[in-house]
């Protein structure tokens, strides 16, 4: 997905994507990404936790706001 | 001028003589053999006001619609570059996973932890979000012929975003 992110990037589309496994996607150099504790397959939240969901989702799309590249963000999800 | 993969001639040399030889050889794989991509440039561009954008949601999770479309190539140890689009307003319960390389117990329980379509347009009601682009972007994320994934997937996904006119995408992967 750090690929793919910055393909979109350099296509002049912002993204930003968020990853349980930062430490291979930070090897890519995504343009703006969130790193989290979750688990494959579950990327977003713990299932049925809408509210952990939400939080990672408004923590990571804020992201797009900001001129990239920037360091990617540790956030406290797991 | 950045690139998506800086240096795609010295990976697939390893890929093809180690990780690919290996699996040619044994009928097997062995990640420990493989090489990971690696960029020594950062790509960059401006931020964007997401109140006022459309938006792309692209997913890995090897997500399809089985009434309307071929499942990825799941069980292929070399992989699938297809995308398949799908409209963002479908109800989750009529998308199935083509994806054998991630545990499907926590999506088959709630959808969203992978394919957030129902939180997106809460955000884009609430007016976090301008709009959501009228279809999502799909993909089988194991995809190990990274130059691949640069020549086929990537210049789809590119296309598949200008026509739905986006500005900013989100991407998750499984």
């Amino acid at each position: 997905m750090g690929l793919l992110s910055r393909a979109l990037e350099l296509a002049g589309i912002a993204s930003v994507v968020t990853s349980w496994l930062g430490s291979v996607t930070r090897l890519t150099k995504p343009p703006r990404a969130t790193f989290t504790r979750l688990q494959r397959g579950a990327t977003l939240g713990q299932p049925g936790d809408a509210a952990q969901q939400l939080r990672v989702l408004r923590a990571t799309l804020a992201l797009l706001e900001q001129d990239a590249p920037l360091a990617p963000i540790t956030l406290a999800e797991e | 001028m950045p690139e998506i993969f800086d240096s795609p001639t010295e990976w697939q040399a390893q890929y093809e003589s180690v990780w690919l030889a290996h699996y040619e050889a044994n009928g097997a794989i062995d990640w420990s053999l493989y090489p990971r991509p690696r960029n020594q440039e950062a790509v960059g561009g401006p931020g964007i006001p997401l109140a006022e954008s459309r938006l792309l949601f692209v997913t890995s999770a090897g997500a399809y619609l089985p009434a309307a479309q071929e499942p990825f190539a799941a069980e292929n140890d070399l992989g699938d570059y297809g995308i398949r689009t799908i409209p963002s307003n479908t109800p989750l319960a009529e998308i199935a996973f083509a994806h054998t390389h991630y545990p499907h117990d926590a999506v088959n329980a709630d959808p969203q932890v992978l394919l957030p379509l129902r939180h997106l347009e809460s955000l884009r009601d609430e007016g976090v979000i301008g709009e959501l682009a009228p279809a999502f972007v799909s993909f089988m994320g194991y995809q190990p012929d990274v130059p691949r994934v640069v020549a086929e997937t990537a210049p789809r996904v590119v296309a598949f975003a200008k026509e739905a006119a986006v500005r900013a995408a989100l991407l998750v992967p499984a």
